[in-house]
């Protein structure tokens, strides 16, 4: 069973699963009035968790979905990759030592920070239009005083972005303690 | 005409179509303003130093305001469907932007149904879109960084965040294998230009060409130095360059402007790009049939 616009056909490659029907339909409505696309579906059996119905997005926009969620008190049990066998968010960080400098690469996304003064030097990396806008709000400030991507950003690449910011302030407390 | 089409970490920035330039350390399009050192910016201001080098006519550029929402993304994945046919483009480059697979498909769609189907080279969101929506072999030039060739290498990723993690632990020495995976998956263009430590040109499945030299490792950390060799090598490619060609003596350029510029992991890509004239004057006739003196 799929609850569909009759011939609208979005293909999204990302779903939210709720607990309820009745959280789907309404969640539908927040999301949708912000402009996102957003379609009602029937998850598929891997994904059920006892109630059929659920919403289809773009994977990439979940950050910014979640955030929106959260503001709107709304709650679901997760948001998941559509296609079946794609892998969990990949959750490794690689550290590169540069002498003065750390980089910390998470996923496509890399922090450099000064070992020193904890300041943020560079962001590479990424494709998603909020890179570069968050790479003019966190370059040039310290670690512990930079916007947090989750915070700013709306798509997987400020996911892993925060992930790699992450890992340098745990660097940095390291370090520093 | 080379048409450069993307979005600009600015939100106040409306839809605009129009010659390039750069005035005072900014880049300017139908008196819009916009930085050269991020994304989009540093990739059409590598373009940009390029072609005019080589005295070519500047790019036409299609850029919008977009800061991770989709909004701007959204209109010009729209203009561009409802008007690439009309824009005629030789060259066409997509670079940021959200990707948005099913707007990508029907910007194919549109491509193909029109008059003249221009040469493509995407990166950034614009390959994300292509790669998920199963259309990457409609490009002509991708240029993917390691993780992005581990990203079109999973035939089930839409996203590189979501790569297998056997593919992000992978060392170096496997991305051949992950561009012969990308190919048989049909999750490349026909020619991968991938920049890392070491730079792979790729056809077909097979390496053409790799570039080592000269090795700056630092490049790496610094933001928008992917996005230089994306401009480096649409400008070539514009300029007559065969695809081959034109990747190598982007690979070369971005590698000798790193070494001039002397950068640590703090350097801004400016300073990078600022190096390209010094570059160009020493060693593009050496490099390649194109060459003004």
């Amino acid at each position: 069973m799929a609850f569909k616009e009759k011939g609208v056909a979005f293909k999204g490659d990302g779903i939210i699963i709720f607990q309820d029907v009745s959280q789907a339909i309404q969640v539908e409505k927040v999301i949708k009035g912000a402009g996102y696309e957003v379609k009602l579906i029937a998850p598929p059996p891997e994904l059920r968790m006892g109630c059929d119905l659920a919403l289809e997005i773009n994977l990439v926009e979940s950050t910014g979905i979640e955030r929106l969620m959260k503001e709107k008190d709304a709650a679901c049990v997760g948001i998941f990759p559509l296609m079946k066998g794609t892998a969990e968010l990949c959750e490794i960080v690689k550290i590169t030592d540069y002498g003065q400098w750390t980089m910390v690469k998470a996923g496509n996304m890399k922090i450099a920070f000064d070992k020193g003064s904890g300041m943020i030097v560079n962001i590479s990396g990424g494709g998603c239009p909020d890179i570069p806008y968050l790479h003019a709000e966190m370059v040039d400030k310290k670690l512990t005083e930079a916007p947090r991507p989750k915070d700013l950003g709306y798509t997987l690449c400020a996911v892993m972005l925060d992930l790699a910011l992450e890992e340098c302030l745990n660097l940095w407390n390291e370090g520093n303690n | 005409m080379m048409l450069i089409a993307g979005t600009i970490p600015n939100k106040d920035i409306p839809l605009t179509l129009g010659q390039v330039k750069l005035e005072e350390g900014f880049l300017v399009a139908d008196g819009q303003c916009f930085s050269r050192i991020q994304g989009t910016g540093a990739m059409i201001n590598a373009a940009l130093a390029t072609i005019n080098h080589l005295k070519l006519e500047p790019p036409q550029v299609l850029v919008v305001g977009d800061i991770g929402d989709g909004k701007g993304s959204r209109e010009l994945y729209s203009y561009l469907i409802d008007n690439i046919d009309e824009l005629s483009p030789d060259v066409f480059v997509m670079h940021y932007c959200l990707p948005i697979m099913a707007l990508m498909k029907q910007l194919c769609k549109a491509i193909e149904n029109s008059k003249k189907r221009p040469f493509m080279i995407a990166d950034a969101g614009a390959m994300y879109a292509a790669k998920g929506a199963g259309l990457a072999s409609e490009f002509d030039i991708m240029t993917p960084d390691p993780s992005e060739i581990a990203f079109l290498a999973d035939p089930k990723a839409t996203h590189p965040a979501y790569i297998a993690e056997h593919l992000f632990k992978c060392d170096s020495s496997k991305i051949p294998e992950q561009i012969a995976a990308a190919f048989e998956n049909g999750s490349a263009a026909k020619l991968l230009l991938v920049k890392g430590k070491t730079d792979y040109i790729a056809s077909d499945g097979s390496i053409l060409k790799t570039v080592k030299e000269p090795d700056v490792s630092t490049l790496e950390a610094i933001g928008g130095t992917g996005d230089t060799i994306t401009g480096l090598v649409s400008a070539f490619v514009y300029a007559g360059l065969k695809p081959q060609e034109a990747a190598i003596v982007a690979a070369k350029t971005n590698r000798m402007a790193g070494k001039f510029a002397q950068p640590t992991p703090a350097t801004k890509v400016g300073q990078i790009i600022d190096q390209f004239p010094a570059v160009f004057e020493k060693y593009l006739c050496e490099w390649s049939e194109v060459c003004y003196k």
